[in-house]
């Protein structure tokens, strides 16, 4: 529908900057080739963009080298590119409740079958995790500490520079899952001690869908778990060790890759703290509004600092799902329902057991007047079962 | 997965109540679903959306979504829920013995 109110941004952002979807239209049209492997000139222009777009994007995690910033095609294959990566048998892992299933599932396989321990750390009654708590979960054989900094159902965004401190002093090496955080708040591999980060293109930083990365820092022995074509040396029997081909195999998405040029060229230009502050300005008219109404619930939503642009409720009398589906059919607003792939924040949370929670999720376009339609919506449903 | 006996039949339902196995399903189980779900019997409005939904998911392989449910029904959302207290997916597409929706659930 023309009026529809999208506030399912954590999921991806939708719509994108005009730029973004003129952009790769026109250089589809005109560069669609493979990026410079076969050295005429328009592969070689159009392998500039991808070059372009790792040095844009090693700038805005302020990295050192550009060609160790890898594409993939989303965090979550980022992620398994880390995690399996990263981890051999014996390995110990310390991650948290607020992981998605991109870390769970991988972490879960490596336990069950790879002879890997894992230690899940709760949040507090707010929503962060105490990096205290972190702390006293290192072992001898911790290899590997993954954090979620942003989450996708409460929006909180975790201390990972003090993580980060506390891992490097250990000398165990620090992931961080940034695939609600890139693009939206200020991330810094080198003062956060990141020595492995993964990043999607279609949320925060406006890209399309397809497209996404992971920044790995120097010292990280992180071996290659995907083999194949990199367009170079390929007498060799196996797949470079040299960055970025150790990330990467095959034909990359340089369509992707140049919408998300686009799309973190447009939020550099709007400036991410603008962004993020028109963002979290709705969210709190939306928090403020919908925990004035009766029979509503929230989830860690106490105020606006350290806290992302995602608000998950609950209605009393109505389950999630029924929630959202009459604010699509009734309302025209769509949100997601249900436990959003990260299970354990809801079992944390305990609402597992009533099939997760309604999240909003607010995003550069929108308004307050969509805020406002919000507001009314879950009024006018919560009304119902008073 | 747990079993059921409709009518002599032996029906495997999962945990949500879902039929596992769509082509057994009968006016039968439909009727037998809607009483275990507190839905009630089954009047002529009701069968009017279980065959729409029924033909729909057998020509696409799909659920209908619920806009289209409410179109084809001439019935607002509020008023599908009068009819299916558990909704239409839990409740109609459920009583139509299509498998439980894909949903992050």
């Amino acid at each position: 529908m023309d009026d529809l109110i999208y506030l399912d941004n954590s999921a991806t952002s939708f719509p994108k900057p005009q730029v973004v979807y003129d952009f790769m239209k026109e250089f589809y049209q005109t560069h669609g080739v493979s990026p410079g492997r076969s050295g005429f000139d328009r592969a070689l222009e159009a392998e500039n963009i991808v070059h372009g777009t790792r040095k844009l994007l090693t700038n805005l995690f302020n990295g050192t080298d550009p060609n160790r910033l890898s594409f993939s095609y989303n965090a979550t294959d980022s992620l398994n590119r880390i995690i399996m990566g990263m981890l051999s048998k014996g390995d110990h892992v310390i991650s948290t409740n607020l992981e998605h299933n991109s870390v769970l599932r991988p972490l879960n396989h490596l336990q069950r079958d790879g002879g890997v321990e894992v230690t899940y750390i709760p949040f507090d009654s707010r929503g962060y995790v105490d990096p205290g708590d972190i702390e006293k979960a290192f072992r001898k054989n911790t290899r590997l500490v993954i954090v979620n900094h942003s989450s996708n159902i409460i929006g909180t965004v975790q201390p990972i520079g003090e993580i980060g401190r506390r891992c490097r002093k250990a000398g165990i090496f620090f992931a961080v899952d940034a695939s609600q955080s890139a693009g939206a708040v200020p991330i810094d591999v080198q003062a956060m001690c990141i020595d492995l980060l993964a990043f999607t293109g279609h949320k925060c930083l406006m890209g399309p869908t397809g497209i996404g990365g992971a920044y790995v820092g120097e010292d990280v022995p992180i071996r290659c778990t995907i083999f194949g074509g990199t367009g170079v040396r390929s007498l060799n029997p196996f797949h470079l060790d040299e960055f970025p081909y150790r990330m990467e195999a095959g034909t990359l998405n340089t369509v992707g890759v140049a919408g998300l040029n686009a799309g973190v060229n447009w939020v550099l230009e709007q400036g991410m703290d603008k962004i993020h502050a028109h963002e979290i300005g709705l969210w709190d008219r939306l928090r403020r509004g919908v925990q004035a109404i009766d029979g509503v619930t929230t989830y860690c939503a106490d105020d606006t600092e350290n806290q992302n642009p995602v608000l998950s409720l609950n209605i009393h009398g109505f389950e999630a799902g029924d929630v959202g589906t009459m604010l699509d059919v009734d309302y025209g607003i769509a949100v997601r329902t249900g436990l959003q792939c990260a299970p354990q924040v809801h079992v944390q949370l305990g609402t597992d057991k009533i099939h997760g929670t309604v999240r909003f999720s607010v995003g550069p376009f929108n308004t307050e007047k969509d805020i406002d339609r919000a507001i009314a919506a879950v009024g006018e449903i919560a009304a119902i079962k008073r | 997965m747990d079993t059921i006996v409709i009518n002599g039949l032996e029906l495997h339902i999962d945990g949500d109540g879902f039929l596992q196995d769509p082509q057994l399903w009968s006016d039968e189980v439909a009727a037998e679903f809607a009483r275990m779900d507190g839905t009630g019997e089954l009047t002529p409005k009701h069968w009017e959306i279980i065959n729409y939904i029924r033909d729909f998911w057998k020509e696409s392989d799909m659920a209908p979504t619920v806009r289209s449910l409410c179109k084809q029904s001439g019935l607002k959302l509020q008023e599908l829920y009068g009819l299916f207290p558990k909704g239409p997916a839990r409740g109609a597409c459920r009583i139509a013995g299509l498998p439980k929706p894909d949903g992050c659930v």
